[in-house]
Order: structure tokens, then sequence, then C-alpha cells
């Protein structure tokens, strides 16, 4: 029997269930000698920064570390701030509920922590992912901000409630009267329930005073709305009333071009126009100068260029999306691709097409950190590397616009949420590919000596090439995009 | 309380009046249990069992002991050579057998009609009970008396969020009255799987915002009611049959049963149900990878009762797993088995135990699994469950360990009374 039982604790022992760590992270930090891309304010070719109990408290080529911080060589190595994936369904069982009205609704309630999406997005170097509800809806639930890592939507949650999903878009099935009929509907209900309220708030008032109502309605409503608490509104309702009062931002998705200009007066007419992130359609880019006109932050469709037939000559016209917005010079986010078998779904990738396509690439590179962090409405706590700052860090091989690039290490919260080294999963993937390269002539690339000997060089290489922007049309940009294809712009 | 299989030989000593009588009387009895008998009171008989496993908090195993039995309870459990069988008793002869308590099922539904398994009104029907659905006396029954089971949780279907109150019950009596030990048993919840498939599709977001509307509604009946019975409130509130079963739920009287499977709908479960509304709470099923959640049970008094699934394949590792093996090594010991009765058939149950240990699980946990620890998460654990002077006299005599599939059980009584008997007629 005993015996028996030492067998199957080593067996299960053996075959590894994953258990949170007890442990506290280390207080303090101090990652050295690496090439630091702080994405705001210039690049340190040699630095440091300094972690002190989750927060970066100095960076720069010299930081006196103190006596009692962890100091972890990455020298060789290239540190950039977490990325953030600024609109993602995929952390839910399902993108939207059968509902077209479901404001009451909050991701909280379909996060699996335990799904791939959230283990490869830490692999892909996410240090924070938006989860809301997909665009096949009227009014969705509420979003939240959480880390790719946690046993519990509660341990991963970094900012709640982010916004609230609306589209302007037809659901399935719908056309877009229906859509904004609904809308509408759903605002002009909201008053009426408002009104509504305070006039029974007004009336219970009296009753209690055992006094006869003296007022007309409109006096009554009037009289009454200073008597409501928030606790008074009803589930259907309060995220709505919070939304029209500011004090929850909305996520607008923009099927297409003329979208926009609806998006902009169910906005207006409601309350939330200055708190209006809106998420674009592929060919919304035709709206360019009135998205500039709103000033609201925009997060671009995954997919990049978009195509379209001329209907006369038959003549297909490529647009490189991100190339109108950055000329327009209106900021925006991207966002990775959802489908997780394609390179798009690398969000450093994202950018690096960006700038092969002529986007500069600071821009590129905001396009990916600060600019989703300002589009969720927290660029005071990430999006950056700059003191005062969550130290939401990756490590990356090389630059992280370079294909050879991967991602070494990512730090959420000062903590090492994620070690290519201790990725069992890659290690397994790769093992039999890794063997057989180290056996020819080439190998070695994950041997450390000969990274920074080899494989280290040409990627620095193709970094600098595309970084001052001119000689990115080498022969590798040929095969997919011609320049022919680019719009005039 | 008479004893229903009266022995020829005690009768035939007693009634020497007329061949005739005797002759019609031993008609009568002659599918009684033969062998064994001396001239008893009704109700009472002493077992001699080889081994006793009494499932007591101590794990008290009694080799060649002794059991009375009198008036359907327990009366006195001790070594054979202990104590005196007083007078009166009937010897059962079962020197070579295990005498083990009897097995317990928290997840069945073959105890009642399966055509009213789910009455999918809405998405939550807190006002259904399974007690309007039993069915005393099938051939089902029959069977599982003949497996070693005595008590099950006949609960409702999984097809809407929460499917109404389950019922606990015996399973020896001729009506519902006989059968039932408690209605309400417990709550059946379903979290995700099934319910999915209600009305067009639903997603975990409205179900747990849905499941968590009713709850709530229901804890405010609860506690207006205690306000009330507290003397806190002038008035009574208004007596609502559909959620006045709800104030046992919430005074932690019985728990909720709840069909819940997937590493994130078991998170949710605990979370929702047994951290935040503080039920007592019975993970059902809790298969696939929702061992990983183990770290978050133990935080709560939470029992595990695992099944019909035994084991979980992990594509990406490419491994196997033992459900109940992962729960027991991440530390959880409230674990139990369960069959889903039909999907497994009642009297497996045994077997459903014994294949968690072939993957990976321990024989004395698996037992200790379909007998006291369900009686524990059911909160009937005052009455069966175990072998103790006091309780329910339910248990089976097996020919070896029930985990080990080769063994059989020879008999079994419920509430004292002898319910199945192979040598008289044996099922399996």
């Amino acid at each position: 029997m005993k015996a028996k039982a030492i067998v199957i604790a080593g067996w299960l022992v053996f075959s590894g269930i994953v258990m949170p760590a007890v442990a506290a992270p280390p207080a303090k930090l101090a990652l050295t000698g690496a090439r630091i891309i702080p994405v705001v304010g210039d690049d340190i070719p040699s630095g440091t920064i300094l972690i002190e109990h989750g927060v970066i408290t100095a960076i720069g080529e010299k930081v006196s570390v103190p006596y009692d911080a962890m100091e972890i060589d990455v020298s060789g190595k290239v540190l950039f701030p977490g990325m953030i994936d600024v609109h993602s369904s995929r952390g839910l069982d399902v993108a939207n509920e059968n509902f077209s009205v479901s404001p009451f609704l909050d991701v909280y309630d379909a996060i699996d922590p335990s799904r791939r999406f959230f283990e490869n997005a830490l692999r892909d170097g996410f240090s924070a992912v938006h989860v809301i509800v997909g665009n096949n809806c009227v009014i969705g639930g509420l979003s939240r901000v959480v880390r790719p890592i946690g046993l519990t939507p509660d341990e991963m949650t970094f900012h709640t409630p982010t916004a609230l999903k609306l589209s302007v878009a037809p659901k399935h099935g719908w056309d877009r009267m229906r859509q904004m009929a609904e809308l509408r509907e759903t605002f002009l209900e909201l008053k009426d329930y408002l009104g509504n309220l305070a006039e029974e708030k007004y009336e219970k008032s009296l009753e209690d005073k055992d006094e006869e109502i003296d007022v007309g309605p409109d006096e009554a409503r009037e009289r009454g709305e200073k008597l409501i608490r928030p606790e008074d509104y009803d589930d259907k309702h309060r995220n709505l009333i919070k939304l029209t009062r500011g004090d929850l931002d909305a996520f607008v998705y923009c099927g297409t071009a003329s979208d926009i200009s609806r998006a902009k007066t169910i906005a207006e007419e409601n309350g939330f126009l200055k708190h209006m992130t809106l998420v674009l359609g592929v060919d919304c880019f035709k709206a360019v100068a009135e998205l500039k006109s709103l000033k609201r932050p925009v997060v671009l469709d995954p997919q990049l260029l978009y195509r379209e037939r001329d209907p006369i000559t038959g003549k297909i016209r490529e647009t490189f999306v991100p190339k109108v917005f950055a000329d327009a010079r209106v900021r925006f986010a991207l966002q990775p691709m959802s489908s997780g078998s394609l390179a798009e779904r690398y969000l450093n990738y994202q950018a690096a097409r960006c700038v092969r396509a002529g986007v500069s690439r600071k821009k590129a590179l905001r396009a990916i950190t600060i600019n989703p962090a300002k589009a969720l409405g927290l660029e005071k706590r990430i999006g950056s590397l700059e003191v005062g700052k969550v130290a939401d860090i990756v490590v990356f091989s090389g630059d992280p616009l370079d294909f050879n690039t991967w991602v070494e290490k990512v730090y959420i919260d000062g903590i090492k949420a994620y070690d290519r080294e201790e990725d069992a999963r890659l290690k397994e993937l790769l093992g039999q590919e890794r063997n057989r390269l180290s056996k020819s002539d080439k190998g070695g690339d994950e041997n450390e000596e000969t990274e920074k000997s080899e494989s280290e060089e040409p990627a620095k290489a193709v970094g600098n090439k595309q970084e001052d922007g001119t000689d990115k049309k080498s022969d590798d940009s040929k095969s997919t995009i011609t320049t022919e294809d680019q719009p005039s712009d | 309380m008479s004893y229903p299989y009266p022995s020829h030989s005690g009768i035939s000593r007693r009634n020497a009046r007329g061949f005739l009588l005797l002759a019609f009387v031993v008609a009568l009895t002659w599918r009684g249990s033969a062998a064994m008998a001396e001239p008893t009171k009704a109700g009472q008989f002493a077992i001699l069992a080889g081994k006793v496993i009494t499932m007591d908090a101590d794990d008290t195993i009694i080799n060649n002991a002794v059991v009375l039995v009198r008036d359907g309870k327990i009366e006195r459990v001790g070594k054979r050579r202990e104590f005196e069988i007083p007078d009166g008793y009937r010897v059962i002869h079962a020197e070579d057998k295990w005498l083990v308590p009897g097995i317990i099922d928290c997840h069945n539904h073959t105890a009642g009609s399966l055509v009213d398994l789910n009455d999918m009104v809405y998405l939550t029907n807190p006002g259904l009970r399974t007690l309007d659905t039993i069915v005393p006396g099938t051939k089902w029954l029959e069977e599982a008396r003949a497996g070693g089971v005595t008590t099950v949780l006949l609960i409702p279907g999984s097809g809407t969020n929460m499917s109404g109150f389950g019922t606990i019950t015996k399973l020896a009596g001729k009506t519902v009255d006989e059968m039932v030990v408690r209605s309400p048993g417990s709550l059946k919840i379903a979290q995700a799987g099934n319910p999915e498939w209600y009305w067009f599709g639903v997603g975990r977001s409205y179900m747990n915002y849905n499941t968590r509307q009713t709850l709530m509604k229901a804890k405010n009946y609860h506690e207006s009611w205690t306000a009330y019975e507290k003397g806190e409130a002038p008035k009574a509130p208004t007596y609502d049959p559909i959620f006045h079963d709800f104030r046992g739920l919430f005074g932690r009287m019985y728990p909720a049963s709840v069909h819940t499977q997937i590493y994130q709908v078991v998170m949710t479960t605990v979370d929702m149900l047994a951290r935040k509304l503080k039920i007592r709470t019975v993970l059902d099923h809790s298969t696939f990878d929702g061992f990983k959640v183990a770290p978050q049970v133990l935080k709560t008094e939470a029992y595990t009762i695992n099944g019909p699934r035994q084991y979980w394949f992990d594509y990406t590792s490419r491994k196997m797993h033992g459900n109940a093996a992962r729960w027991w090594q991440g530390g959880v010991r409230k674990l139990g088995i369960n069959t889903d009765a039909p999907v497994v058939p009642q009297e497996e149950l045994p077997y459903q135990a014994a294949m968690a240990c072939w993957y990976g699980w321990l024989p004395y946990p698996a037992l200790r699994g379909v007998t006291r620890i369900p009686a524990e998460a059911l909160v009937v654990d005052d009455r069966t469950g175990s072998i103790e002077p006091g309780k329910d006299a339910d248990f089976g005599v097996w020919t070896g360990d029930p985990i080990d599939p080769r063994s059989s059980c020879e008999l079994t009584v419920i509430n004292g009374k002898i319910a199945y008997d192979a040598k008289a007629k044996r099922v399996f």
C-alpha cells in the first residue's frame, strides 16, 4: 500500500500541475545593461531600469542601484514597455450574448483564465489585455483590463470597469436603421426611466411626510432628481447613467466610414463624446478628416491593408490603413489579429509592417504601447517606460521590429511573469527543430555565447535599416506589397 | 418494522400445529434467507462480520466484529470477543465478509421519472421540486440496492441554470413518504455546459448574471424573514412558495449541487456560491481541467464530488489525468465520486471509484468518497454514511473491498431492514 502510494505520488508530481507561487516577489529589482526603448522619451543605448515595489523608480544610463535591489544582467537585450491588447473578446467563451442591449453584463462572469489565449498573449509580450464583448451588439457589457496571468479574474484584473461597448454597425442580420433605432430608443427609455424614478422618489418623500402631491409632473421630476441615490438605479440602467454622465468610457465600434458620423451624433446627444474610443472597421480611413476633428482615440482594424476593386476599370487599389492615419496626424492604436495562427497576432509584427509601409518607427512603436494605453484611459499607469509607471516590461532578444526577435521575459508589476527559458510548451514544440539546427553548421542559435557573435549582428542591422525609414524597400518588401499599389497619399 | 423475510427454521419450531399451516407458511417464506437464524424479535439482528469499515471520524476498522441492529438503527458495534450477543437477536453469519456503510450517490436521476428530468421553463426555475417525480419500486432501484447503494440524491437535470430542488431518498420503501430522507435535499444549479443550449444559446456572462440575480432575490427573501423572526421587522413578509425553500439553503441546512466542469466554470462556482454567497456547495462532476481550481476550493468549505468522467486527456501536454487523483494531489480532502445515474448505472458507483484509483487515487479515500463524504456533503451525516451507534442501519455486506471490482454485494440493509439478499434472489 505504502509503496503504491509513493509510486502514485511520484507519478502525480511528475506530470506537473502548476500551483500558484506563494513567495513574494523581490521588492527591488534592477535590470541592467540593456538597450532601453521607453517609447516616451529617447532610446538609451545601454542603461538600467530600477523597479521598486512594482513601480519604475529610475531609468537611465547611470542609475544608482540600492544595495538591497536584485540586479539582473540583461545586457545585449532590449527593454520595451509591455504591449497592450487594446480590444479582445478572446478571453470569453462567446464574444456576444443573444441580446441587443445588455449594459448590465460584465466580462468578469465569462473570463476564462485557463484559455490558451492568455498564455499566448503573455508569450507574445502582452502585459495587459482589454477584455471586452464583441462587435455583434447594440450595447454590450462592461469590459476590464486584465493581466494575461492569474488563477481567477480577480487576480488578473488591472482596471475595471474600463468601458461600455456600443456598436453603430448593424448586428448580424440587422440593418443600420434598426441598429440606430435601437440605440436611440435605449437612450430615450433611459431618460424616461430617470424621470419616472425622480417622480416616484418625490411622491415617496411626500408619502413619508403624509403630504399630498402638490405640483405637476415636470416640477415633481425636478424636485425628485435630487432625492435619487446611486443605489436606486437598477442593473439595466446603472451603467448607461454612468456613461451619459461621463463616469464610464465607451468603446464604440464603427464598421464602415459612414458609421463615424452616426457614432458622433449618438455620443454627442448622450454626453459621452469626450469619453469615447472608436474601434474602426478597415475602410473607416475614408473618414479620416472627420476622425481627426473628433479628437478621440481610434483603434484600427487588425487587417491593415484595404483592398478595393474599381467597379468600372476592374483595377485593384490597395491602401495601407495606418499610413493614412499617420499622414493625417491622427493618433491610432493597433490591435493584434484574433486568429492565433497568423503572424498578425504579434503586435510588434503589426508595427513592423507599418514601418515597411512608410509610417515612422516612433509612431509605429507608440501605436502598440502608449496609444492603446491612452485609448483605455490608462496612459498615466502603463504604456511606456517612465519613472512612476507600473513596471510592465518586455525583454526582447533584439529590436522589437526585427522578425528574428523573441520575447525573452515579461515583467508585470515588476514580477517576472514569463521566461522563455522556462516555457515548457515552447520547448516541447521547438525541441526537435532546435536539435536539428544545432547539428547543422548554422546552429547554436540558443547558445548564449554564439548568439552575441552571430545572430545578434544581422538582427541589429535590419533594425537600423528600418529605423531611419529610408532603406525600407529592400528585396523582402517587394514580395508582398508593391509601391504602385499604394494610394497617392 | 417487521423483518420481511422471516427465517424458515425459526417459524417451523414455533408452529407445529398442523402440516397444512406449516406447508403454507413454508411456501410463503421459502425464498427467505434460509441458513442464518435463531428465534428473534422483529427488527433486531446481529451481524458477525469479518471486517467492519466504520468510516467514523477516526477511520476505525474492526476485524472479527459484531454489529447489532435494532429498530432500524445501529445499536452497537464492537469486537466479537468483547461482548455477548443479547437474547432475541437473530444472528447473521458473515465472518468471511466486509461490512461497509451503505453507498451514497450525490448525483442521481433514476429515482424519479426521467421524462420529468428537465423542465426547461426559464433559464432559472427555482420553483421546481423533484419530490413530485419520485417513483418507488422500479427495476433501477432494485439493481441499485443489489449494488450496495442505500441513499441517493435525486436531482433534476442540467438543461437550465437552476432546475429546482432535489430530494434525498433511501432506496427502500413502497411509498414516497417511506423513501424520503429530506426534501429539499439540495438546490440544483448548472453552470455553463448544458444550459448554453437554452433558447438560441446563452453565454457565461449572462448565465452567471442571471443565476446570481435569482440567488440574490432568494437571499433577500431569506433575510427579510430572518429579520422578521428576530423581531427586527414588524410585519411578516409575504410567503412565497417558490423562494421559501431557499431559506434552508442560505441557513446552511442543505447544499447547492452544482453541475460544473471545466476550469473557468468550476472557478466561477467556487467564487460565486461558496466564497461570496457562502452557500454549502457541492461541485458535482468537477471534471476536465476543473482540478486546477483546487487552491480556491481549499479556501472554502465546498465538497468536490467527481465523475462520471474519471479521467481527462490533455491534448496539449498529451497526458492523461485522473480527475480524482488530481483533486487529491491539489490538497482537496472533501472528495467523493458520483455516477450521474443513468449516465453510469447507479450500482456502478464503487466501480467509478475503482476507476479513479486506476487513474491514481487511493482505495480507502475512494471508499470514503462514496460513503461518508457524500453524507457530509448532503448534510445527512447525522443519519447515514458510517457504521456508528445511533445512525441508521444502512450498510452492505460484501465479499471484499467494494472498490475492488471483483467483490460483490451479498446483502444490503436499509433502515435496519434487509433490502437485498443475494441468497434469496441474486441480481448480479
